[in-house]
This record gives C-alpha cells, structure tokens and sequence, in this order.
C-alpha cells in the first residue's frame, strides 16, 4: 500500500492543518472503495491497479487545491489599488529629496564633478527606489493574509444597499500634488545649492574655494534672491495646502511672479553674475574667451527660461482662479 | 479548435452551477464519497472526483449536509453525507427556481 501511503501524503502536504487528517481518512477511505470495486474477489489489488485507480483521482495537488484554494497572488483586488497608489506617493515624494541631497553632498566633495555627482544621484535614487518597492510590497502581502480590508466592512454594507453609502466624490485639485511637491523639493534644493560655499566652486590645489558666483552679490541680490525663494517656498506650501486657485492664493502667485521676473531681468541686465577669479582658474585667455560667451549665453537662456515659466504660471493661475469662481 | 475551448469553459460553469443542487437531491439516503459518485454516474451525471469530495464537504460547512463517520454492514468505517433539515430547506427552495429557470431557458432556446 505504499503508493496510496505516498498518494494521501502529497495531498495532505497542501492542505491546511485544520482539517488535514480528516480529509486525508476520507481520501484514503475513497481509495479502497474504489480498489474493491475493482479487484476481483479471489486476487488482492496489484500495483498496476493501484496506480491506474490513483491516476484516475488525478494529480494530489490539484485534489488538495479543491478543498482549500490557497492564495495564488501576492497582492489580490481588495489591496491592489491602494498598495499602488502608495507607492506612486511615496516614491515620488521620496526619489527626488534622495537624488536632490546626494547630488548636492556629491558636489561638495573636491574636486568638482557634475558627472559625478549625477551618476550618483541616479544611483542612490535607483537603490532608494528598489528598497521602497520591497518594503511597501513585503508590507501589503502581509496586509493580504490579514483579516483587514481597506474598506468599511463590505458585507454589512451590501445587505441593503441605499444610495446614501456612495462614497463622496474626491476633492477635486487644481493644483496636483506631485506638482507641488516636486516645486518645494526644487527650490530647497536650490537653495541648499547656493548656500553652500563649495557646490558653486572651484578648488585649487590646497587654496580655499574660489566660489563661481560674484563675491558683490551677496551684498543685496543674493539676500533678495533667498527672500523672494523663501516666500515662494511657503507659497508652495499653501498651494498644496488649498489645493485651488482661490483668489487670495492666485493674488500672491501674480505678485511672487512679477516679483521674480522684475527680479531676474534686473539681476541679468544690470548685474555681473560670475566671479572673474572663478573664471581665471578656468584656462589661458583663448580659451577664457570662449567660455565667458558660453556662460554668459547660458544666463540668458536660464533667464529666459526662468521669465517664461513665471509668465505662464500667472497667466494659468488667473485661468483657473476664473473657472474656479465660475464652478461655485 | 478555440471554439471547443470557449465550449469546455461555459459547460464547466453550467455544470458547477447545477452540481450542488444534483448532490443535495441525491443525499436524502446517506452515501459516502464514492457510492454517491457512482449514484450521479447511474443517473448520467458524469463528476470529476477532485470536484465531488471537497463539495460534499463544503456544503456540510454550510450547513446543508450533515456527515458521520459509521461502519454499516460490517464494512470499513466511512464517512457518510445526508441532507440536513437546512439542506432540505434549502433544496427545494432551488428546486422551485430551477423548473422556473428551465422553462424560461426552453422558452427562450425553442
């Protein structure tokens, strides 16, 4: 009776502990109903026969699935949709802080390597990234095999269903988080960018850093600059706060723009930006020559760039604020 | 050949459907796992039995069967299923919707 022995094991392998040695009894129960059946009076069953009547139940495993149906996914319906929407938070929140600091921490280290400090930040932001994903997953798959779902309990709910259980309708946002978020993870980082002496420098030999920005601007543009940042900062703050272009937060987003605009155009026109001697520790005068146009062809650009995205910032947030008014 | 496959699908669902209601009918005498199966053979209902075990026991779960493990005329102890007082309840509230069902079904295939 070897092969049945070996036949109610394997089923009973995967089944739960609860009701293991009942169902295997039974199953073995089966079995010798079905060898009586077959077996003539005068000679005991054979192997041959015993195999053909396990064959005919079929594969144990396949046997045992049918009394418990084990959990075949990793995360099911009821979880799926939240577990995707927290990771999309959180690594959008996350990725971009990490590759913001390790860019920045890169740079600081002498000697300076753009390079460098990219390939760095994309490096930790991939490994951060990677780390997230397993640890948000490792913690819904538990959720999973937990009695808790993320809804109100469904079965009370559905015994008699009135319209008064829709859920609400979300919030709707004018303003999208991420895009918010993204806004005050740049402009800290832009400001912990600048404020430290080192990231805008260039070492020599064992000297003290010659920084890349003019010494004089630190005199008044450069205050006003962190002001008028700072202020933008809590504008964020508030944007994803409100969530709406109400008009006081459209009021401000105008003034904060035409502030930065008037701010820029003056600082590029009127202002030398770059430090001569960061410029001279750069290479002989031919050289010199050229690179001075490449930068000073870089700051307008930038400037451009910069006055653009202001211009549209107004000019949207007072479209919206309209159709906002409008709504309500 | 695909047709075959779709063919094969949607019976397995007929037949999942109506395989509880053909075991309850069958279980006002008490049967154990395998003369039940040969009962439903006897009468044309061809069971797989990976499908019949673990539905005699899901429905004692429910309430609908009842089961014992006995020794009658001498034999092997087995375990033997019969309807219950729910099960009977049950059975012939899905009898009632089952002619209905049928003939709507022969209405509407005719």
């Amino acid at each position: 009776m070897s092969l049945v022995d070996r036949y109610v094991a394997e089923v009973g392998r995967h089944l739960p502990e609860k009701d293991r040695s009942d169902i295997e009894a039974e199953i073995r129960s089966t079995i010798e109903d079905m060898l009586e059946e077959r077996k003539d009076a005068s000679k005991p069953a054979d192997e041959k026969m015993v195999a053909d009547t396990l064959e005919e139940l079929g594969d144990p495993q396949l046997l045992a699935s049918k009394y418990a149906p084990p959990k075949r996914y990793l995360i099911g319906p009821d979880w799926y949709e939240v577990y995707v929407k927290s990771l999309q938070r959180v690594l959008i929140t996350a990725l971009p802080v990490v590759a913001a600091v390790m860019f920045v921490l890169t740079l600081t280290k002498a000697p300076l390597d753009f390079v460098d400090a990219v390939g760095e930040a994309v490096g930790s932001a991939f490994n951060v990234g990677v780390q997230i994903l397993f640890w948000v997953t490792i913690v819904f798959v538990f959720l999973e095999r937990s009695d808790e779902v993320p809804y109100e309990s469904p079965r009370q709910a559905s015994r008699k269903w009135t319209v008064a259980q829709l859920p609400k309708l979300p919030k709707t946002r004018q303003i999208s988080i991420s895009e918010t978020v993204m806004n005050i993870a740049s402009i800290a980082f832009l400001l912990i960018w600048i404020v430290l002496p080192f990231t805008l420098a260039r070492f020599r030999g064992e000297s003290s850093p010659v920084p890349f920005l003019h010494p004089n601007l630190w005199n008044f543009w450069l205050p006003i600059f962190f002001i008028l940042m700072s202020l933008t900062l809590i504008h964020e703050v508030f944007k994803l706060k409100i969530g709406n272009w109400t008009p006081a937060l459209m009021a401000t987003n105008v003034i904060l723009g035409l502030s930065s605009i008037i701010y820029i155009v003056a600082l590029v026109t009127t202002q030398e930006l770059v430090n001569p001697a960061f410029l001279a520790t750069l290479g002989n005068s031919a050289e010199l020559h050229k690179l001075r146009e490449v930068i000073t062809w870089s700051i307008d650009i930038s400037a451009a760039v910069i006055v653009g995205t202001c211009v549209w910032s107004i000019v949207n947030s007072i479209r919206l604020a309209r159709q906002l008014k409008q709504k309500s | 050949m695909e047709n075959d496959e779709l063919v094969q699908n949607m019976l397995l669902e007929l037949r999942r459907g109506t395989l509880s209601i053909a075991v309850l009918s069958q279980l006002n005498e008490e049967e154990y796992g395998y003369s039940l199966l040969k009962a439903l053979s006897d009468k044309g209902l061809e069971v797989d039995q990976s499908t019949l075990y673990p539905l005699l026991r899901r429905l004692e779960s429910q309430g609908l069967l009842q089961s014992d493990w006995r020794i009658v005329d001498e034999a092997r102890p087995r375990r033997y299923y019969v309807i219950s007082a729910q099960g009977k309840a049950v059975l012939s509230k899905l009898k009632q919707e089952w002619s209905v069902m049928a003939e709507t079904m022969q209405k509407m295939l005719s």
